[in-house]
């Protein structure tokens, strides 16, 4: 796999979709190309951003954040 | 926030630009990146001030996977525990403090749609998604594109600017996590149509976004 095919098949890897042929081959190349590959699949990593963002936000139960709170502080 | 905290966050310097950018922040108010620092140093005010900021969107990322509000609540409540709890794994050489949420919120909601068995159902649902709006990006932009803010509007334009295949089979893949073959047998299309799709479509996305990051 050259850098090309590398980049085309990140975007596929950030969001799980790579078949397990598939996603032996980018492992074995994710090695070769070391910290540019690793660059790339975070800069790839953008896309959950983008498209979680892309989302309407929905409002969630007020009690959720109040027993997420009390658990926390239960913890500590 | 506790002091140590904030001596840390002070320091803390900002990541490589990224594609996407959080909502916008009232001035003198933290960081992601220091909310992030503060949950690592245990203040829950930081997790308090995150949950603030973030619950609207990853809960909307959640809904869309698993298409069930109460469901979708609970999800959320364990996500930002995990969050609490895994903070110590968040590094800010990896990306940004939203990015490292949404991987977490995404694979635990796909965990959760299969673990709680409400897949079947969920396909159901999906199933009748698919019939009636093949291209459900495309469907809610326009009305949505009056009241969304300026980001959201950006990425939906975006993502509405490529073809429908496209955007049905990356929203298969990224909302419900499902493989190429999975996406090639629920929507009767060759696998290699398929995984060109999900190529084209991305490197489109992935493209559009980069020229979009100083507006982003």
């Amino acid at each position: 796999m050259n850098f090309e095919q590398f980049q085309n098949q990140s975007p596929l890897y950030v969001i799980g979709a790579l078949e397990p042929e598939e996603l032996e081959e980018f492992e074995k190349a994710r090695k070769k190309f070391g910290k540019k590959a690793e660059d790339y699949i975070t800069e790839c990593y953008g896309l959950h951003e983008a498209f979680a963002l892309s989302l309407r936000p929905a409002k969630a139960s007020a009690a959720i954040k109040q027993r997420l709170m009390a658990m926390v502080r239960a913890r500590k | 926030m506790h002091r140590k905290a904030k001596k840390r966050a002070r320091v803390a310097k900002p990541t490589t630009r990224r594609f996407s950018a959080p909502p916008q922040l009232e001035p003198g108010a933290p960081t992601d990146l220091q909310l992030m620092h503060g949950i690592q140093a245990e203040d829950p005010d930081a997790l308090s001030l995150l949950y603030d900021r973030y619950n609207g969107i990853l809960k909307a990322l959640i809904l869309r996977v698993i298409h069930n509000e109460a469901e979708a609540d609970d999800l959320l409540q364990e996500i930002f525990m995990e969050i609490w709890n895994q903070a110590k794994n968040f590094s800010a050489q990896k990306g940004k403090p939203l990015g490292w949420m949404v991987t977490l919120a995404r694979r635990r909601a796909i965990d959760g749609l299969r673990k709680k068995q409400a897949y079947a159902r969920a396909e159901v649902r999906l199933q009748v998604e698919i019939e009636q709006q093949p291209d459900a990006w495309v469907h809610n932009a326009t009305e949505e594109e009056i009241v969304l803010g300026d980001t959201r509007a950006l990425l939906r334009k975006v993502i509405n600017a490529i073809p429908p295949a496209q955007q049905q089979a990356i929203d298969l893949a990224f909302f419900k996590g499902m493989s190429q073959r999975e996406i090639a047998a629920k929507t009767n299309t060759p696998l290699g149509t398929v995984k060109t799709r999900l190529e084209l479509g991305l490197k489109k996305i992935y493209d559009a976004l980069k020229e979009l990051k100083d507006e982003l």
